[in-house]
């Protein structure tokens, strides 16, 4: 009985913070990618991205003597680089993740890191390295991949009280390609199913745009954000014809947030509340 | 395996029948119209895209014609006719290739042979009818010459368009029999403000010019698009068609953007008697891999540094020289010859079909330089006197690697073995009874090969979902229970 209990206590406090979640099913997707999609097996890439995010994180921790429980946003922060970047070399890898991680600490504003940790180690890594890239077709359009990252992303963004954000940018996107693809050019409603369903895409929208800590703090100010990165993601990709447009759209997306939040105000985000009931095991 | 012994004979896949990729074949008979495979030459430099289209047109040449949407209007400079050899010489030094291994035999020291290999070649038929172009009036459809050239044996006309029910009529008009689903294409593109590179054959400059066949047509044009139109190709096409794309850039590896790139099974040991049908192997290798990514993927067969001046090995093995500076030059790879810089090549495959390629193929330029080939190997058995310890030993595995690549050769192209025992057998015949006994167990497949497909894994993650929903419903009901 008492194994019970603690079997119990420890499922709750596993449940209670949201980066579990996203951890269990971040690994699903790249084990999905590895497994059931072909890719390489880049074994030394994913142990640079994991190395070097957690390594940056932990000299953090003692410096700041901030909670050594924020390991798990370094561990999230290389999974999503894991499942987006792609390099030449190994130390390109360790370049993006430095920044990555590092840039949570070092660009902030009133206390509050300004841009997606993930989202802006690729970035850098692509734009001034020349040796990194994003595929977007990696995932290809498979309806079962949809399914699973659409309902995955779904408890996720439930969780972390961000769906406003994840509506706000896949209706606008959604909204303007087919208004682009189908009303104007006259395409298909196959081919704008076909953009949009995209994995990269649906993981973007879920999973990375979401990130609680990046995201502006009002709810109103969630939902105009989101438009407007979708917005420039449709800009980008449709009259730039840039490829992973809503990494870059992201990117100037999260570097207005300190004015968003200025303007708007809001609650800021915890991962996990504070419960007098619940025992920490992590 | 002693690198002395290796023998590298080598196989080009056959070149299927060849056909324009993004144009349709318009006929004025109620011929079928039918493309089965076309091949395309691609070369990406910045903004600048060099197209090369085979043209390898086996019907008439005089019922030839294409209509392809260009990002601009091409100048006559912009067009040009280069030699056919250009794609056989691409085709033959990027092949799948099967590559021969020789065992040393265990009692006696080195044997050492040499082989030659003989290539199936397939091919299909196609037909396609188009009358000769008449002039028609272009205001009362909206339709617009905007340049008009005399290229080699073509006429080449560059065609911009208001509305796609002009472009249509005016192609009608225009002798062109336009197939009924050609309408729901041409509409995107005008609107896209593509134009519309059209081509006819003029018979007496293909005489004068002393060819009996087309040659292929390059274009050149700056554009920030790097894609392939395949749509209109598809709108007289039954069924699903298949294009080889030879890519060349500056800095790494072409993909695609909107459809997975995925490499085709390479660097597998399959049975000796797969080198007679080697070619119906490879088609049927393709076909069933095709099948299990999902229909929808595109195939890399090829990437590799071709660097002239790189020093490095280009090849392994090489299935034919490596592309010469005239071919560089012909495919468009400028700067190729000048000393300009890296020339890496990627050879892409696609079978496609209006269901699963809704969409044109978009690529990206990426500084990926991972080399790839697709690679199949053989190993012969070593020869002379076995009966040595050493001997039986060798037998004895070589009956389990035969077993591997029965399996193997099953995995990837389900045919049937059942007629193959003997490839089993004269192993088993060579052993001591003694030996011989201890070697039972199926080796035929009995049951479908399971790919390592997509829904490998789906049981996984659906599971590993389901138990995560499970837990988050359990905590729900817990909450709710508190509150």
């Amino acid at each position: 009985m008492q194994a019970l209990i603690g079997t119990s206590t420890r499922l709750r406090s596993f449940i209670q913070d949201p980066r579990h979640f996203q951890i269990v099913f971040l690994g699903g997707f790249l084990t999905y990618g590895v497994l059931a999609l072909g890719w390489d097996s880049q074994w030394m890439r994913y142990a640079t991205l994991f190395g070097t995010c957690v390594g940056i994180q932990t000299i953090f921790i003692r410096w700041k003597g901030i909670p050594w429980s924020s390991l798990k946003s370094a561990v999230i922060t290389a999974l999503g680089m894991c499942l987006l970047l792609q390099a030449g070399s190994i130390w390109t890898l360790v370049f993006g993740a430095t920044v990555a991680i590092a840039g949570k600490f070092l660009l902030r504003w009133k206390g509050r890191h300004i841009f997606n940790p993930g989202n802006l180690g690729i970035a850098a890594a692509v734009a001034l390295t020349g040796d990194a890239w994003v595929s977007p077709g990696q995932w290809g359009s498979g309806a079962m991949l949809v399914f699973l990252v659409v309902a995955s992303g779904s408890i996720m963004v439930l969780r972390v009280g961000r769906i406003d954000t994840s509506v706000a940018f896949l209706g606008t996107f959604a909204a303007l390609v087919y208004i682009r693809t189908v009303w104007y050019l006259g395409w298909g409603a196959d081919v704008w199913w076909h953009q949009l369903t995209n994995g990269s895409l649906l993981l973007f929208t879920f999973f990375m745009i979401t990130d609680p800590m990046t995201t502006p703090r009002s709810g109103k100010a969630r939902w105009l954000w989101g438009m407007g990165i979708a917005v420039l993601a449709f800009a980008f990709s449709w009259h730039f014809w840039i490829h992973a447009a809503p990494i870059w759209a992201l990117l100037l997306g999260c570097a207005l947030n300190p004015l968003i939040d200025h303007l708007m105000h809001g609650e800021p985000f915890h991962w996990v509340r504070p419960a007098p009931h619940a025992q920490r095991t992590f | 395996m002693n690198l002395r012994n290796l023998l590298l004979a080598t196989l080009t896949l056959s070149a299927l029948q060849s056909m324009s990729f993004c144009g349709f074949y318009v006929a004025k008979a109620d011929a079928t119209l039918f493309n089965d495979r076309s091949e395309v030459i691609l070369v990406r430099d910045g903004q600048r895209t060099i197209i090369t289209m085979s043209n390898d047109f086996k019907g008439n040449v005089k019922d030839f014609a294409m209509v392809v949407p260009v990002p601009t209007v091409l100048q006559q400079s912009d067009i040009r006719i280069v030699e056919r050899n250009v794609f056989t010489a691409l085709d033959a030094y990027s092949s799948p290739r099967l590559v021969e291994y020789w065992d040393d035999n265990p009692c006696q020291r080195w044997e050492y042979a040499e082989s030659e290999v003989q290539m199936d070649m397939v091919t299909s038929t196609g037909n396609a009818k188009v009358p000769a172009m008449r002039d028609a009036n272009e205001k009362d459809y909206g339709v617009t010459i905007e340049a008009r050239y005399a290229v080699g044996e073509y006429d080449i006309l560059i065609l911009g368009a208001k509305e796609s029910n002009g472009l249509k009529n005016w192609l009608l008009e225009n002798g062109y029999k336009i197939p009924n689903t050609a309408h729901e294409v041409l509409d995107p593109y005008i609107k896209s403000g593509m134009k519309f590179f059209v081509v006819k054959v003029d018979l007496q400059r293909l005489q004068a010019s002393g060819y009996d066949f087309l040659r292929p047509i390059q274009v050149r044009f700056e554009s920030e698009k790097f894609m392939l139109p395949i749509r209109l190709g598809m709108a007289n096409s039954s069924g699903v068609q298949d294009m080889i794309v030879y890519a060349f850039t500056r800095t790494g590896r072409v993909e695609c953007v909107n459809y997975r790139t995925v490499k085709v099974p390479s660097d597998k040991n399959i049975p000796l008697f797969a080198k007679a049908r080697f070619g119906e192997f490879y088609k049927d290798l393709f076909a069933k891999n095709w099948e299990r990514e999902g229909r929808n993927a595109v195939a890399l067969e090829y990437a590799w540094n071709v660097t002239p001046t790189w020093g490095g090995m280009k090849c392994d093995p090489c299935v034919g020289p490596p592309p010469m500076p005239n071919e560089f030059a012909q495919a468009g790879v400028d700067w190729a010859n000048d000393g300009g810089g890296q020339v890496f090549f990627t050879r892409m495959h696609v079978r496609y079909g209006r269901e699963k390629f809704p969409q044109d193929l978009a690529f990206q330029v990426t500084p990926n330089t991972e080399h790839f080939q697709a690679r199949y190997i053989l190993t012969h058995p070593a020869t002379g006197d076995l009966t040595c310890t050493a001997g039986q030993d060798y037998l004895e595995d070589l009956f389990y690697r035969r077993t591997r690549e029965m399996d193997e050769l099953y995995a990837l192209t389900g045919w049937d073995l059942s007629q193959e025992r003997n490839y089993m057998n004269e192993v088993k015949g060579k052993l001591t009874p003694a030996r011989r006994n201890g070697l039972e167990g199926p080796y035929f497949p009995s049951d479908g090969p399971n790919g390592n497909g997509p829904n490998g894994m789906l049981g996984f993650v659906l599971g590993l979902l389901a138990l995560l929903i499970g837990a988050y419903m359990l905590r729900s009901r817990k909450t709710a229970s508190i509150a």
